[in-house]
């Protein structure tokens, strides 16, 4: 990804002005052609490359309510044919290291009929390719496009092979598509590349049936583990991130920062700012207080010379906040109701158990950071930021401009994992750079990181269940109280109507459909620090609850936690595939097989997007200490795109499952976040990293699932039940520590 | 002052205070080396200096006026890529990749010391530099896939 230039905006007002005129989307044959027309027509005014570019559009399907997507108005512009006749994919998703930009390379390339390495893919900023506003988050971007770009391919495909089958005079089906242009089967001397053919024509339509999709059987690209497009740049450090973006005469800005979370500016001054060596500027606006450099220790010496007051709010102690994730006597929002959970339990449960998980930090290794260019007509940012389009309404409102006079350009991003959700860096860069004229980057430190921008939140569950005779559970209830997770992103009046926050209860549901009655109740807990979404959301607090109370119910009855489980799935399609799941990971792991002296597994498993997850984690404890020796996992995540990506994503998931389990958590002392550098928030290393043996089923059906977080969940309980098979002892709390 | 990066002269500006990782990135645009925490912890700022994995987050500058410094865009050589580099091709090691150049240079440093480490010798080589995607099954078969290329290529030269 380089730091090209714009394109002309005229291409983007054009579009806008065809706005009114465009009716609502559906992904129809009708939305084709209406897309297809307006943006047709757009393009050709706006590209000045002296060709008609031809562009597809496609709609996300809505009814996927794991990826809420664009407002229905929204055309996805996919493709796009160069001069130089390459097919060229535009992508909205951001690459953060999921391989995203692979995998729907994957699914375009597989329609068109070509190989990846023919398809240029670009990333999209908010002025090209697909519009999207929700970002690149919850594990939704295969899931949330797949039908879209196929039908998209699938349909330039052949547009263009009709049109070539007339300029070749010969078939259709007597063509072979090529890198650059089709040529007529057999006789390689008749052949039209693809920018004299699209220039045949300045209007395309489309034919009234939308041409078929392949068959899963028919697939030679989709279910490939092809390589990685990103990873040849990144082995030689010409990949370019956030931090990294340049400019002629860029300066370096750095802003104050409050000294506790709840502190307020109470006056701001310039100090003795403008007297440090290399500072330009001194920025103040509203609460916002920044200093532009030269360099950035210039800069943040300049923010250390201002004069600044502040109300520094109350001193918060950890132990504080966690009591204020309460889990009230009435009122949580009932989430889940199968049965009647309540009255079956009024008599007293069988066994009931607390939990609790703290906050914690993303980490990142690239910390935030944004390059923003302000000029009096145009705005352009380069973030390392996964919702490019909140980004640019941020950036807008901070500068007070039209925001489709401002391009924001995801870069390559150094880790996401749900902080990069917001790009403060983004805003701080063009408030100081159409305050200095100049382009100005921000990149923060690694304790501006850990102390200035938000966390998962701090979680408590509490569950209790009645076991019957047999030891077959009849009735569960789950309460779980929890900071904000995607209420952080949504405005106060909408929080209210929801009630519970979806991200925050995410995983909380007690999927085992064989159980009668189960009912979860969430509630929403305010805290002084600022808590967001984080890898999988509410997955990991909430599946460490489930799962590790599944276990005690299983000891409790007396049954072998695996045969526990199965026995309390239901019949349907998704407990079918998680009773696959749990057996496939345990008969890989020899769930029941001897283990050597000092060593023990545990089980556990989660659903979430639809995938299903089962891990069985083998442990031991050395001096005290918990050791993953290794995490066995099975997933069925549908139809794979890339089976080593799906597997690279497993891995990630489960290392970031075993430094929760282990090691992380956040804490607020005095009023202010204690670690400010690894040194108070170490990181899983390789020395204490498990070996991950990843087994990928699929439900058959054709349809892909997520990848990018499901497989978070299980980690923990699995672990913890594993302890508590070794050494009796019931771990209920993260990081987990021994007695 | 005089910098020798990856064979190349450059003149830079003295400063007591400046750290090399930010002049290679931000005055000479040796951006392939990444800033992670400034207190030499996370690894991901890890460069060559005569030779020895060096993090250049808390190396002053004057402590490598007149040695040879070598980032991860000097690695790969006129034969291509470095073996080690190649490796994590092969492995499809990086996620995010913003460690990638550190985990690199870390290993790039030791194999060449050390082409024959055995995996215990790997993880404590590595094990000091941070990976928040969790790519660790794979460095670790990356790195031992390049020490036994590394170790061919040294029988050869023998």
């Amino acid at each position: 990804m380089s730091k090209k230039s714009s394109e002309d905006l005229s291409k983007r007002s054009n579009a806008s002005n065809s706005e009114k005129q465009r009716p609502r989307w559906r992904p129809t044959r009708r939305g084709f052609l209406i897309g297809l027309g307006v943006l047709g027509g757009g393009l050709a005014i706006g590209v000045p490359l002296g060709l008609p570019t031809l562009r597809l559009t496609a709609a996300r399907f809505l009814d996927n309510a794991s990826s809420p997507g664009p407002s229905d108005t929204d055309p996805f512009a996919w493709f796009e044919v160069t001069p130089e006749s390459r097919l060229r994919l535009y992508i909205a998703k951001v690459e953060m290291g999921q391989g995203i930009h692979t995998a729907l390379a994957q699914i375009g390339a597989e329609e068109l009929g070509l190989p990846v390495a023919d398809l240029e893919v670009v990333q999209a900023s908010t002025h090209t390719g697909p519009n999207d506003t929700f970002g690149t988050a919850g594990s939704s971007s295969v899931s949330g496009v797949y039908d879209a770009l196929r039908q998209a391919a699938a349909t330039l495909r052949q547009l263009l092979q009709d049109e070539a089958a007339v300029a070749l005079s010969a078939a259709p089906v007597d063509l072979t598509i090529q890198r650059t242009g089709f040529v007529v089967t057999g006789q390689p001397e008749k052949a039209i590349e693809f920018a004299p053919l699209v220039a045949r024509k300045s209007t395309w339509e489309l034919p009234d049936e939308l041409p078929p999709v392949k068959a899963v059987a028919d697939f030679q690209v989709i279910g490939t583990s092809a390589p990685r497009l990103d990873i040849p740049a990144k082995v030689t450090g010409q990949a370019a991130y956030g931090y990294d973006m340049r400019m002629d005469g860029m300066l370096y800005g750095a802003v104050a920062r409050p000294p506790r979370i709840e502190a307020k500016l109470t006056s701001a001054a310039e100090g003795t700012a403008l007297s440090v060596p290399g500072v330009k500027q001194v920025v103040i606006k509203d609460d916002f207080v920044g200093v532009v450099a030269t360099s950035r220790a210039a800069a943040r010496q300049g923010v250390n010379a201002l004069a600044l007051t502040w109300d520094e709010g109350k001193a918060w102690q950890q132990a504080e906040i966690d009591a204020l994730v309460a889990i009230g006597d009435g009122g949580g929002v009932r989430v889940q109701k199968e049965g009647n959970a309540g009255r079956a339990l009024a008599g007293g449960a069988t066994v009931t158990a607390e939990y609790f998980t703290p906050l914690a930090a993303h980490t990142s290794m690239e910390p935030p950071a944004a390059l923003a260019h302000v000029t009096p007509e145009k705005v352009t940012v380069w973030a390392s930021v996964q919702a490019q389009s909140s980004t640019q309404s941020d950036v807008a409102e901070a500068l007070g401009v039209e925001a489709d006079t401002v391009e924001v350009i995801p870069t390559f991003l150094g880790g996401g994992f749900g902080r990069k959700s917001f790009s403060e860096p983004g805003r701080e860069a063009a408030i100081l750079s159409q305050a200095a004229g100049a382009p100005v980057h921000v990149g923060w430190d690694r304790t501006e990181d850990l102390r200035h921008g938000f966390f998962r939140p701090p979680v408590r569950n509490q569950l209790s269940a009645l076991l019957d005779a047999s030891g077959k559970i009849e009735a569960i209830q789950h309460k779980q109280a929890s900071g904000d997770v995607l209420f952080a992103f949504f405005p106060a009046a909408a929080a209210a109507v929801l009630g519970a926050d979806f991200g925050a209860w995410r995983g909380s549901t007690i999927h085992y459909g064989g159980i009668a009655n189960r009912e979860t109740l969430a509630w929403r807990a305010s805290v002084p620090v600022r808590t967001a979404s984080w890898r999988g959301l509410g997955l990991l607090p909430n599946a460490f609850a489930v799962e590790t109370f599944m276990d005690e119910l299983a000891h409790s009855a007396g049954q072998d936690p695996l045969a526990f489980r199965l026995a309390h799935l239901g019949e349907d399609e998704g407990d079918r595939r998680m009773a696959a799941v749990l057996q496939a990971a345990a008969d890989k792991a020899g769930w029941g097989t001897p283990l050597p002296e000092g060593r023990a597994r545990g089980i556990a498993c989660c659903t979430d997007v639809d995938t299903k997850v089962a891990q069985v984690a083998e442990v031991s404890v050395e001096d005290g200490r918990i050791r993953v020796h290794k995490i066995t996992a099975a997933m069925d995540c549908g139809l794979v795109i890339n089976p080593d990506g799906a597997a690279a994503q497993v891995q990630g998931n489960v290392m970031w499952g075993v430094g929760s389990a282990l090691i992380e958590s956040v804490t607020i002392q005095d009023g202010a976040v204690v670690a400010g550098n690894f040194d108070g928030y170490p990181l899983l290393t390789m020395r204490e990293s498990p070996d991950v043996e990843v087994i990928l089923l699929d439900a058959g059906d054709g349809r892909p699932r997520g990848v990018g977080e499901p497989a978070i969940g299980p980690v923990a309980p699995a672990i913890g039940n594993a302890v508590f098979a070794l050494t009796g002892q019931r771990l209920r709390r993260l990081p987990f520590q021994l007695a | 002052m005089q910098l020798t990066i990856n064979g190349k002269e450059h003149t830079v500006e003295d400063g007591a205070e400046k750290l090399l990782l930010w002049v290679l990135r931000d005055e000479l645009g040796y951006t392939g080396t990444r800033f992670g925490c400034g207190a030499g912890i996370c690894g991901s700022c890890t460069v060559h200096v005569d030779g020895v994995a060096t993090r250049s987050c808390i190396t002053p500058l004057a402590a490598v006026e007149g040695k040879q410094i070598r980032t991860i865009e000097g690695l790969s050589g006129e034969n291509g890529l470095h073996p080690v580099q190649q490796a994590f091709i092969d492995q499809q090691v990086p996620q995010c990749g913003w460690c990638m150049s550190g985990q690199i240079m870390t290993a790039a440093a030791f194999l060449e010391a050390n082409p024959t480490a055995s995996e215990e010798e790997i993880v404590n080589a590595m094990g000091n530099n941070y990976c928040r995607c969790g790519c660790y099954v794979r460095i670790k078969a990356a790195v031992q896939e390049a020490g036994l290329e590394m170790a061919s290529r040294q029988e050869v030269l023998v």
